[in-house]
């Protein structure tokens, strides 16, 4: 017997939560050892050199608070995209989607913008101890900025169809979690990398 | 007020907050204190700020507890290690 089961809007009975977010919880579970795993050896880096980050200069901090303000404002948007789409609001969804897009996409140009500052320059993942974890940190949390605006964009274009409604807006909801947990690792990022 | 209208203040609020506290992380970094003392506030700011994005942005204030357990082992799992590793007496950081 075929038997067609929405699988993604499906709840475990032992859990009470639709599969899929359960899942993507556990993917953002897998993704928390992951950074803190970076981030750990960052900190044991960081203690075991007190020169930091070396004659090479700093960050610049407004850059940075700017790259995080950004984030802080996408990761609004982002829940404001699902509390409509979840009412049945699809306009001001789109619209609330579209500047989470536009928002994740500048914060990559602002970084684009400091590594282009730093590269011509000879300051390399290959310079210093600091700029390797530098590089390392930001990149793989700019690949991750990256895929949260595809999934943005993917649902954005979805919703451009007409094919987004309260019956499928937990896939705002699950691309929503991502973004916000792009949004906490940069919390931490950012004091670390900027500030102290 | 409906309940849509009273999340969407919510969030507006949490988003305020947000904002208000990286520019406390920001002005604290600049205050002539002991390094260790900045770094205690501003990693305070920071986790400050996640839990305000996964307790209202990620509603785990208002989901079952099971999501939060997911979220917080790994970090019991990662706080485990690093003791692990800090208290080890065949480990030199």
């Amino acid at each position: 017997m075929n038997q067609s089961v929405p699988m993604c809007a499906a709840s475990f009975e032992e859990t009470g939560e639709p599969a899929s977010k359960l899942g993507m919880w556990l993917f953002l579970a897998s993704e928390v050892m992951f950074f803190a795993g970076l981030i750990a050896a960052f900190v044991v880096l960081r203690f075991t050199h007190p020169a930091w980050p070396g004659p090479e200069g700093h960050l610049n901090k407004w850059l940075g608070t700017a790259n995080t303000f950004i984030l802080l404002c996408s990761s609004w948007t982002v829940v404001m995209a699902l509390a409509d789409f979840q009412a049945g609001r699809q306009r001001s969804g789109r619209l609330y989607l579209l500047w989470t897009i536009v928002l994740g996409s500048a914060f990559l140009v602002i970084k684009g913008f400091e590594y282009s500052a730093k590269l011509p320059h000879g300051i390399l993942p290959s310079t210093n101890i600091f700029w390797s974890c530098y590089y390392t940190l930001t990149g793989f949390h700019g690949l991750h900025v990256l895929g949260g605006i595809i999934a943005n964009l993917w649902l954005f274009f979805r919703a451009m169809q007409g094919r987004m409604g309260p019956s499928n807006a937990y896939k705002v909801e699950l691309a929503g979690l991502y973004w916000h947990f792009v949004d906490i690792v940069w919390l931490f990022l950012f004091p670390m990398l900027y500030l102290l | 007020m409906t309940n849509a209208q009273t999340a969407s203040k919510t969030y507006l609020w949490i988003w305020a907050w947000l904002a208000g506290l990286m520019l406390l992380s920001v002005v604290a970094s600049e205050l002539p204190l002991a390094p260790r003392l900045i770094t205690v506030i501003i990693l305070g700011f920071s986790t400050v700020k996640a839990l305000l994005v996964a307790l209202y942005y990620m509603h785990l204030k208002q989901d079952r507890k099971t999501l939060s357990f997911v979220a917080v082992f790994p970090l019991l799992v990662v706080l485990a290690a690093v003791l692990l590793v800090a208290s080890s007496r065949l480990v030199k950081l």
